[in-house]
């Protein structure tokens, strides 16, 4: 983790991205949608593991970040008539401005503790978001205009499936380069050792708030990625059920890794959907195949399905 | 009389009831290799810990080149060029050898923008890379420059906790016992390292050890510490014969 991505691995995001354009002209619409929701799952599980699998820090509130940059999104471009390619940025930086305040004080905390009270946070979000009539529609939801990008109208999943490719690939490799830099050596180095950080000149306190900032930023951008195949949002995508959910796909693919946090989402993701098309009879034993999934996960697997593999390709 | 390289005066550290260390004073000399010695639980540790900044002195002052460090947060001391090393090896476990020492190297590599290619990263890197490889090679860690370092044998990761504190270019090194679990030969080696560090380079040593072989043969000056309390200080000659020091480390009636 030094110097920068090696550039065999960037070139991939050109065929993600070509990929992009090319499958809305193959792929029937359905397969559109869970294309477009895993990639804005992705850039969310991307930050939660840079917060998590890089920094070390166990914090739930990610999900309470997502709900920022949808709302705000959404509201920026339907109250104010800001554009997406704006507006979608501007949420991201409030997401991160809020992930930078709630960080200051969370790393005072360590373990249970942060969870707790990040946990505390995400639910206080998801109370605000049902409460706020005015604003979030409370319970009843929020309509979502068609975003306008460049001239182009938006909101349907053959649409917005190039642009939500487009944006995850920035992410992944504006992830890619953190995690090769000095600060992404710091985030292991704290998650590792506190006392090696710090006596190496490393500011604990102050990388921990950044990985807060920059963890809230990847969970507002996909709020944004939301907000262009989606028509309507309400609170209960918000729910804990979800961190749960993004937690097992960390874990699952496996933590601290790029690719292996995209597997993880890839797995767990697809699962319902071929639970629902090939094991009709299962579908209602899901939340139980997740569990267990994450138990054999850490029993057999505990580095993840791509610490595994690296393992396995090193022998 | 002129101020000390790095001196701690009357500094007292408290935990609850217990007194770590009680109007603890000590001055060590540019260029010295300074030893602190002292039966288990003396307070030893608890002076690095103050220095590092990772505990707060109840009283007292610490200072490094006419500056207290009190008023430093803990990520400043390493920019000072203060380094440590750690009695129970704490070391980056996940990352590799080399990844550990560019950790240490983190107070004298600049800022650059993180998510991105630029010119700027590029220098920093590189000039990173290019020193972390040359101490590695001077440590001796060249061959495990890629190990994880929970894989590294205990000998391998001593060496690289104090390769890791070497990386910021210290003025002042404090090492916590470093050949504690060591083997003979090893020892030997770490003896000849530090004269090195301090003779050729110009390093300060304070080294806290057991190992009275490594101590006796390399320090200048020796403070003995025991219950929070200095209790002698002195050449390794003095120190050898003192009957305190022989008290607390035998009991009473033993040099008779």
């Amino acid at each position: 983790m030094y110097g920068a991505p090696p550039l065999r691995r960037l070139s991939l995001l050109l065929l993600l991205i070509a990929a992009g354009f090319a499958l809305p002209l193959v792929l029937p619409q359905y397969f559109l949608y869970l294309g477009n929701f895993l990639m804005t799952f992705a850039v969310l599980a991307l930050g939660l593991d840079l917060l998590l699998g890089w920094a070390g820090q166990f914090a739930f509130a990610h999900i309470a970040f997502f709900g920022i940059g949808v709302y705000a999104t959404a509201l920026l471009q339907a109250r104010l008539g800001i554009p997406f390619i704006f507006g979608m940025p501007m949420a991201a930086m409030l997401a991160g401005f809020i992930g930078l305040l709630i960080g200051l004080p969370a790393t005072r905390l360590r373990t249970v503790y942060l969870a707790l009270a990040t946990f505390a946070f995400a639910e206080a979000a998801q109370w605000v978001f049902n409460s706020w009539d005015k604003v979030t529609g409370g319970p009843d939801g929020l309509r979502i205009a068609a975003p306008d990008v460049f001239g182009y109208k938006l909101g349907t999943d053959p649409t917005a499936f190039p642009v939500v490719t487009i944006i995850l690939a920035i992410m992944i490799a504006a992830a890619m380069y953190l995690t090769t830099s000095k600060f992404g050596r710091a985030m292991c180095a704290i998650r590792d050792s506190e006392h090696v950080a710090a006596a190496s000149g490393i500011n604990v306190r102050g990388t921990k708030a950044w990985a807060f900032a920059i963890s809230a930023v990847y969970a507002g951008v996909a709020g944004g990625m939301y907000t262009l195949f989606q028509s309507f949002v309400n609170p209960d995508v918000f729910s804990f059920h979800q961190i749960v959910l993004l937690l097992s796909m960390i874990v699952v693919g496996g933590l601290g890794s790029l690719p292996g946090v995209l597997i993880g989402v890839g797995l767990l993701g697809l699962l319902p959907e071929i639970m629902r098309t090939s094991m009709r009879g299962l579908l209602v034993w899901q939340e139980f195949v997740y569990g267990v999934i994450l138990i054999l996960a850490m029993m057999f697997m505990p580095r993840g399905i791509w610490g595994f593999v690296r393992a396995w390709r090193g022998q | 009389m002129s101020a000390a390289f790095f001196a701690l005066r009357d500094v007292g550290m408290r935990f609850g009831g217990l007194r770590a260390l009680n109007r603890f004073s000590m001055e060590v000399a540019q260029g010295s290799i300074h030893a602190l010695i002292g039966p288990n639980g003396a307070g030893k540790s608890t002076v690095f810990n103050c220095v590092s900044r990772f505990y707060r002195p109840s009283e007292g002052d610490i200072t490094f080149d006419g500056r207290s460090l009190l008023s430093l947060p803990q990520h400043r001391i390493a920019g000072l060029g203060i380094a440590r090393t750690f009695q129970n090896i704490e070391l980056c476990r996940g990352l590799t050898v080399l990844e550990n020492i560019l950790v240490g190297m983190a107070s004298r590599t600049p800022l650059y923008f993180p998510f991105g290619p630029s010119a700027r990263r590029n220098r920093v890197e590189q000039a990173a890379l290019a020193d972390a490889e040359e101490l590695l090679e001077r440590t001796g860690l060249a061959r495990h420059r890629d190990t994880p370092a929970e894989q590294l044998d205990f000998g391998h990761q001593k060496m690289l906790d104090l390769a890791r504190a070497l990386a910021c270019k210290p003025k002042l090194l404090l090492l916590d016992e470093p050949a504690a679990g060591l083997r003979n030969r090893e020892v030997a080696a770490l003896d000849a390292l530090l004269v090195d560090l301090a003779r050729n380079q110009g390093i300060t040593i304070v080294l806290v050890e057991h190992v009275m072989q490594l101590v006796m043969a390399v320090a200048d000056r020796i403070t003995v510490l025991n219950f929070g309390e200095k209790i002698a200080e002195g050449a390794p000659a003095e120190i050898r014969s003192n009957p305190l020091v022989i008290e607390a480390y035998l009991g009473k009636g033993a040099h008779a």
